[in-house]
């Protein structure tokens, strides 16, 4: 065991006590290992000459080297779960485990991401667990650390994705030192984080640490998944293991996605198929790649309209029957509407005005049957309100929406009436035509303001698209409600999209961007991302990991030099008052000086192009950052654009 | 009561609304009176372009916001809905911009140029 000095005797007269060290100490034969002498022998008591040295030296019987820690258990524990990476700020109170990473494990399975931020480690671990399909463990600092990370795992748990978290902490208070030993310590670390993590464990032997791992690796990614965390004790971490025999990793058996009752999902196939124009949306509902294809089969099974809130690309954007674009217009006329893994199926299905009385008027008719599918009602917690507002429906079934779907398709089929097949081809033909408008709509939306500068952001999404569209492109990250690609791009598989944040809170994009690009890297996949100006600099230090860890990723920043959304919302209350928006640019805007992203990238290792406010130079420009990243590395190309 | 006048007004507002943006479908045929220069610098200046782009493109808040480049909608329209504000827009007061003052900015969106043929831009064709 690592011995800590006595603070309460660690005083003048312990000093000059012990002070006859100094010269014996630097001559001693061979120091004991810990694990061959479990208790150290009493200090000297001869009195010699005060020394600097002495004040710092332990008893000479104090072991110095040890042959194992619990360190070495613990990456044992983490290969059990099959982590490839482990996202991390360096912090004192875990370099037990990390020691064992990079000496005992060789820094290989996990391997160890350096990331300049906590909030940079656990939201690439964030975008990484929705594009892999596995997730990303993190860990940093039990208390500062934390805190710092504490946002990323707040969008992680509002999207519904798994984050294995974990950070130190030294319980034992008679173990820790001097000053910020005690600032990095808490009673119960977790709390700060307990209200958006599914579920945590400050374990309390290796034993306990096994069983604690596996089980929060089974609870975490078990549907709704979410972010969990350990609390590693530093002492467990850093100290030898006694009995390495009686430790055993169990194994690793995951939780089977609740499938929804079969006569519910009947019941619900019952009123698709009687329906006029029955309606699906989906939010979160894709986890695998087969979710896109079951949704696909289903909606051309009964030929009806499907709306994607784009949680994850849960149907190809230029499929006939998406008709996203056409959300206001397909709920009204529904007469079932069946939503799916939703984040907020009352904000899908109302208009909402934000304004002095504010108010939402259903979208839908009366008499309009809604049907919920999830996992919403079977996990929720009080305090953050990421639940949304209650939304009353006909039926509320939980279960899987994916592992779900395939039988409710199945039931369908069951129902199916051939004298019924010509309207449902009827109605797919009619759906079909208006995605095609919507489509040409886009197209000739796109051509206004196609050379003007700043440039527009319809002219920024498609010149990217055409350098990509040929090439396994995968769009990892999106600035806010920059729309173009999912209006003119032909997402069709689940992997071109990744999501969005889930909390909406800053310090997103970048570096889950770089997560998921860490996960299309083995498949050979191009990573692109389009950057918010002011997310980016949350979180510019992402660019140094992604150059340090050779991520190719491009990022396109939509630089319009504003916290635009803020901007836009500041305006609206100005006017209010009618005092106009001269001085809405105070505290909104990020110019005088404007920032110059590509010299930033560059300062960090990154290939940096721009500023480009010239639309005639965007194509060179993303050209030349393309051929970077396709060569491994990442590249950045600052975009001056248009607000929206 | 004060719920009913509510629910009153808005479907009165609906109504007019509806109204206009039928309206809107005939399409407006003459120059329109008012100073583009000005209403452009206007248009800037009272932030139309953050969400509706300077060149009329359209953009998003939470909601939409349409393109306005060579808008198709009488200008009493026009001025209706921007003192009203629908969805999340601003509302504009008179006092903020005065109806001369939206002429302008109705001139200046005819003053810009439209949609042109998508099939004639290679990038908008991939």
């Amino acid at each position: 065991m690592s011995q800590r000095p006595d603070s309460r005797t660690f005083g003048r007269r312990r000093f000059l006590k012990n002070i006859s060290l100094s010269g014996a100490a630097a001559m001693a034969p061979a120091a004991l290992r810990a694990d061959e002498s479990a208790a150290a022998s009493a200090a000297p008591t001869t009195a010699p000459m005060p020394n600097i040295a002495a004040e710092t030296l332990p008893p000479s019987a104090d072991p110095v080297t040890q042959s194992s820690s619990g360190g070495d258990f613990m990456l044992e524990v983490l290969r059990a779960l099959d982590f490839d990476y482990l996202a991390m700020n360096p912090a004192s109170n875990f370099r037990g485990l990390h020691e064992a990473v990079v000496n005992a494990g060789g820094n290989q399975h996990p391997e160890i991401l350096t990331c300049p931020h906590e909030e940079i480690a656990f939201a690439m671990a964030h975008g990484y667990g929705k594009m892999a399909g596995k997730p990303m463990a993190a860990i940093c600092h039990g208390t500062v650390g934390l805190q710092h990370g504490a946002m990323a795992l707040y969008n992680a748990w509002c999207d519904r994705v798994p984050v294995y978290a974990m950070i130190g902490n030294l319980v034992d208070a008679d173990k820790r030192l001097f000053g910020f030993e005690w600032a990095h310590s808490a009673i119960d670390p977790a709390a700060l984080v307990r209200d958006f993590t599914k579920w945590d464990d400050q374990p309390a032997s290796l034993q306990h640490f096994a069983e604690s791992a596996v089980r929060a690796y089974k609870i975490m990614m078990t549907p709704p998944m979410a972010p969990v965390l350990l609390s590693l004790d530093a002492e467990l971490q850093e100290n030898p293991i006694r009995d390495r025999e009686r430790l055993a990793i169990p194994p690793v058996t995951r939780s089977v996605p609740p499938v929804a009752d079969s006569a519910a999902l009947a019941e619900t196939a019952r009123l698709l198929v009687n329906a006029e124009k029955p309606l699906i949306i989906c939010d979160r509902m894709v986890r695998t790649p087969a979710g896109l294809g079951h949704l696909v089969e289903l909606a051309e099974t009964l030929q009806c309209s499907v709306v994607d809130m784009l949680g994850r690309l849960n149907f190809p954007t230029r499929h006939p029957l998406n008709q996203t674009g056409r959300r206001a217009a397909v709920v009204a006329e529904a007469d079932v509407i069946v939503m799916i893994e939703m984040m907020d199926a009352f904000g899908a299905i109302h208009s909402h005005a934000d304004r002095i009385v504010r108010r939402s008027t259903p979208l839908y008719r009366p008499g309009t049957k809604l049907v919920t599918l999830g996992c919403r009602d079977l996990y929720l917690k009080a305090n953050y309100q990421d639940f949304a507002r209650f939304n009353a429906v006909d039926l509320a079934i939980a279960g899987d929406g994916e592992a779900s779907l395939p039988m409710l398709t199945e039931q369908v089929r069951r129902l199916l009436e051939e004298r019924r097949r010509s309207a449902f081809e009827q109605r797919g033909r009619k759906l079909a035509q208006s995605r095609k408008e919507m489509f040409e709509q886009a197209q000739a939306d796109a051509t206004l303001g196609w050379d003007a500068s700043p440039i527009s952001t319809a002219r920024m999404s498609a010149e990217l698209y055409a350098q990509i569209h040929k090439e396994d492109w995968s769009l990892v990250g999106n600035g806010i409600n920059v729309w173009w690609p999912l209006r003119l791009w032909d997402f069709d598989r689940s992997y071109r999209w990744n999501g969005v944040a889930g909390g909406a809170g800053l310090g997103y994009n970048a570096p889950a961007a770089a997560g998921a690009a860490l996960a299309n890297r083995p498949h050979g996949r191009l990573s692109v991302a389009i950057q918010g100006d002011g997310d980016l600099l949350f979180v510019s230090s992402t660019l140094w990991a992604a150059a340090h860890h050779r991520i190719p990723i491009l990022y396109v920043v939509h630089n319009n030099r504003a916290y635009h959304q803020e901007y836009m919302y500041l305006q609206a209350m100005a006017n209010r008052h009618a005092r106009g928006i001269t001085n809405a640019h105070i505290g909104t805007t990020i110019t005088d000086p404007d920032v110059d992203f590509a010299t930033v990238a560059r300062g960090f290792g990154v290939h940096g192009e721009g500023p480009i406010s010239d639309p005639k130079q965007l194509g060179p420009a993303l050209a030349r950052a393309l051929a970077v990243v396709k060569s491994g590395a990442p590249a950045l190309v600052d975009v001056v654009s248009e607000p929206r | 009561m004060k719920g009913t006048d509510m629910r009153v007004r808005d479907s009165l507002r609906s109504i007019a609304l509806a109204a206009l943006l039928i309206a809107s479908l005939e399409a407006v045929a003459d120059v329109p009176p008012g100073n583009a220069t000005h209403g452009r610098e206007l248009y800037l200046a009272v932030g139309c372009f953050e969400c509706h782009g300077r060149m009329g493109q359209g953009g998003y808040f939470n909601y939409p916001a349409p393109a306005l480049a060579q808008l198709q909608l009488p200008l009493e329209a026009f001025q209706a809905l921007v003192r009203l504000g629908p969805h999340d827009m601003p509302a504009y007061a008179e006092t903020v911009l005065s109806n001369a003052d939206l002429a302008d900015i109705y001139a200046y969106l005819h003053s810009l140029p439209g949609r042109r043929a998508a099939k004639d831009i290679d990038a908008l064709n991939k």
